[in-house]
């Protein structure tokens, strides 16, 4: 057979994935929702630039002042905080973005060399690799001020520490990737990832409480922190500008060999993908029991098709067990506000000064931005089976009310958790913050299912149940329920410091209540327009929610 | 009053530039097993999902049972059972679960629903799958829970898009099974399909759709017919020579691939 080709060279694969991830871009621009997500982007995206150009400021001069002060623990501490940012950042942020993943473009002749470097590059473009590359230049641009023979050892320590944290973030990616395959490992690891997260939250109240006893552990440990990457990369600029090149060429060969095992840990996972390796989410099929069907559930008070909606989306939210750790949160932030306060001997050292009056509206308001944050994407996990709600006969009406009543309940059962928890660990609340909590709580909750109803049929995004990677909601779904907030949290503080200085608190509830009495109205509102709506954009739902993976 | 199952007219659908469906008049009689074919990008898919409420028309009238769907889409659709193109299953339910969630969307009470999922469960095979996820199913188990959730009310007109796509020849029997005894209660099936030879098997009436527009609809002994009295060639043709005929795939000449040769 004539004509049969080698695979095109290295560079020509790179310039036809470069082409594909820029045609890409550019054709998911070709949507209003497109243009205007990418216009909110950009609009944060500049705002959060400014952050890094102006740490980055902050980072360079205190390299400059590390080594011409000669304090290496403060160099040490900084590439230590770049190293933390670039690894953790986009795991929790954007680094499970599948959309990027060379693994798609196995199926062509992909040379093994180029597999191995779309992953790599894919990590420097990412939002926190390119933000600590650019705080690396200036902290080298500060060293550079300070010693131009500190900057003769920084350069290759840096650029080793920054070429190992490319490999780090990589091969974390990939091997969490691997473990993540199955939807129940995933789960469990994002479980995992939550406790993690919360547990974070009690190291300043167990520091209050046990810090002088474990004083002298923590110093012990931090010792081993000199031997981490960004220990000994600082080391070895400082051995340099000591003129001890010997002891510095040690440290520099100690940051080659992280790169060598971190590197070595990548290449098996990525040798792995490269033949093919098939994550699959099926599992092995297991004989079950037969078990008789269970009748549906009736709630009362609302339709059977309300009821069988609300059963269905309830099943849905204890399967995704992100979404329900994250809603507990809440509860255990009670725990861990009171221990800080209760636990320290000076209750500044935790920050804030807290009577058992602020615990409970502090935890409401928490309650309440954790379960708005469903309202406003309330279709995200409905995905493939959002088709069917179309072909039933129902009003679209009805599948809101069902979210909207699932989300009233989540929200009521943590309202009333968060109430038991402060009256044990805060003591009573007084009756009237009590009232201004639950009457301002009910105005801000009908005011942001209302914008959430109209936010989830025009501005949907897909999400995966149970997924730890990339998830957000779209940029103009976080826009509007920021303007909310906004509004809801200003006109709130206005009515409550209004009827503080006319002397009676109680008028605050009174307003809080007719405001909520407005907004039920205007909720009704909307409701009754659903229907119209989803029909009219039943198709952009679709083709937005109902896309395959 | 009427015995038509599908009627349409002048049914129109654009997406832009592109008119996907041009000018369909379609008729569909109650009680009839109705093929509806076309080459792929002819329009079967967006006609199916005008046809169940999914898709908007730009243009036309459809009335299912004789009632208008643009005027009462609920009064339509809860005579109707779909197996729409992506199965439309909500997969982090368990079977049973999706099955009685899909009976009381349609209206069934709790118990009536919950029996009805049990005999679904035991005719498809699935009920010794209970306890898994349907993301956790194999294609062919998720068609025949689709197909099971789209019959659990007892529709009048079954609405099925390339419903033995991607099935083994157990899990086909399984649907055919299904949709021969929606047939002897009277029901009308309306069916996309690839497949011609199942259709050929299965079907009395065919309508063949080629480049949005309706080229042929009948009985597709009428469409034999009809091809052999035009190609006069005395032969009794298969459906796969007919719709060749009809769409003309038979008179283009396959081009040749040079590197190929």
């Amino acid at each position: 057979m004539a004509g049969v080709i080698s695979a095109p060279d290295k560079s020509t694969q790179l310039f036809l994935v470069g082409w594909l991830r820029w045609r890409l871009f550019v054709n998911g621009l070709r949507t209003a929702t497109g243009k205007l997500n990418l216009a909110v982007h950009i609009i944060m995206g500049a705002g959060i630039s400014l952050g890094i150009v102006g740490f980055g400021v902050l980072l360079g001069v205190g390299s400059w002042y590390a080594i011409g002060h000669g304090k290496p623990a403060l160099l040490s501490g900084e590439l230590g905080l770049v190293f933390l940012v670039w690894l953790l950042f986009p795991l929790v942020i954007s680094g499970f973005g599948a959309e990027a993943d060379p693994v798609s473009l196995l199926r062509f002749p992909l040379r093994y060399s180029t597999f191995l470097f779309l992953a790599l590059a894919h990590g420097v473009f990412d939002p926190a690799a390119a933000a600590c590359l650019y705080w690396l230049a200036a902290m080298l641009l500060g060293i550079a001020v300070a010693s131009l023979s500190a900057l003769i050892w920084a350069i290759p320590a840096f650029a080793a520490l920054a070429f190992l944290n490319l490999l780090l973030n990589r091969a974390i990616y990939a091997w969490l990737s691997r473990w993540m395959a199955q939807r129940r490992t995933r789960e469990i690891l994002g479980a995992v990832g939550i406790l993690l997260a919360i547990s974070g939250q009690f190291i300043s109240p167990l520091a209050n409480r046990y810090g002088h006893r474990a004083l002298p552990w923590v110093t012990r440990l931090a010792s081993g922190v000199r031997v981490l990457p960004p220990g000994m990369a600082a080391a070895t600029v400082t051995f340099g500008r000591a003129g001890t090149p010997g002891k510095a060429g040690a440290e520099f060969a100690g940051l080659l060999a992280y790169c060598g095992v971190v590197g070595w840990l990548l290449a098996i996972r990525m040798r792995a993908e490269y033949r093919g390796e098939n994550l699959s989410e099926a599992r092995r099929p297991s004989a079950e029991a037969r078990a008789p069907v269970r009748a549906g559930w009736n709630v009362a008070g609302f339709s059977p098709t309300v009821a069988a909606l609300f059963e269905k989306d309830l099943r849905y939210l204890l399967r995704n067990t992100m979404a329900y750790l994250t809603l507990l949160t809440p509860a255990l932030v009670i725990l861990v506000l009171s221990m800080g306060r209760r636990g320290s001997p000076h209750p500044k050292i935790t920050g804030f000064v807290l009577g058992s009056s602020t615990y409970f509206p502090m935890g409401v308001a928490y309650v309440l931005l954790t379960v708005v944050g469903l309202a406003y994407n309330s279709l995200a996990y409905d995905g493939l089976g959002l088709p069917m709600l179309f072909a039933a006969p129902l009003r679209f009406r009805d599948v809101m009310v069902a979210k909207n009543l699932l989300h009233s309940m989540v929200l009521a059962a943590e309202v009333i958790i968060v109430f038991v928890l402060v009256q044990f660990v805060g003591g009573p609340t007084p009756p009237v913050i009590v009232g201004l909590t639950l009457a301002g709580a009910l105005w801000a909750f009908l005011m942001n299912l209302t914008a959430g109803n109209l936010v989830s049929l025009y501005f949907p995004r897909k999400l995966k149940p149970g997924q730890m990677r990339r998830q957000q909601a779209s940029g103009l779904s976080v826009l509007v329920s920021l303007g909310v907030q906004v509004v809801v949290a200003g006109l709130a503080a206005a009515l409550y410091f209004l009827s503080r200085w006319a002397g009676n608190t109680a008028w605050c509830v009174v307003c809080f209540l007719v405001l909520a009495g407005i907004t039920w109205v205007a909720y009704r509102h909307v409701l009754d327009l659903v229907s119209g709506i989803a029909l009219k954009r039943r198709e952009a739902l679709m083709a937005e929610l109902s896309r395959p993976d | 009053m009427t015995d038509l199952a599908v009627e349409t007219n002048g049914l129109c659908r654009r997406f832009g530039e592109l008119e996907a469906v041009r000018n369909v008049n379609l008729r569909v009689e109650a009680g009839q097993f109705f093929g509806f074919l076309g080459p792929n990008g002819a329009g079967k898919s967006t006609t199916i999902k005008m046809l169940t409420g999914m898709l908007e028309p730009t243009a036309g009238q459809i009335r299912i049972l004789g009632l208008d769907l643009a005027n009462d889409p609920i009064g339509v659709k809860s005579q109707i059972g779909v197996v729409p193109e992506g199965l439309a299953l909500f997969d982090r339910l368990t079977g049973p679960e999706y099955l009685t969630f899909a009976g009381r969307m349609y209206g069934l009470d709790r118990v009536t629903a919950a029996e009805r999922t049990q005999e679904l469960l035991d005719f498809t095979g699935l009920a010794d799958r209970t306890k898994s996820l349907i993301v956790d199913y194999s294609h062919g188990m998720k068609k025949k829970l689709a197909m099971a959730a789209a019959v659990i009310h007892g529709p009048k007109v079954l609405f099925l898009d390339e419903p033995f796509e991607g099935v083994d020849a157990i899990a086909a029997g399984t649907l055919k099974a299904m949709l021969n005894r929606m047939i002897a209660r009277g029901a009308t099936i309306f069916l996309t399909s690839h497949v011609l030879e199942i259709v050929e098997r299965l079907c009395s009436h065919v309508a063949i759709i080629h480049h949005g527009e309706l080229v042929a609809q009948g009985s597709i002994d009428d469409l034999r017919s009809g091809v052999a009295a035009r190609h006069d060639d005395g032969q009794k043709l298969s459906l796969e020579q007919v719709f060749l005929k009809i769409v003309g795939g038979e008179r283009a000449a396959v081009p040749e691939l040079s590197w190929l040769e």
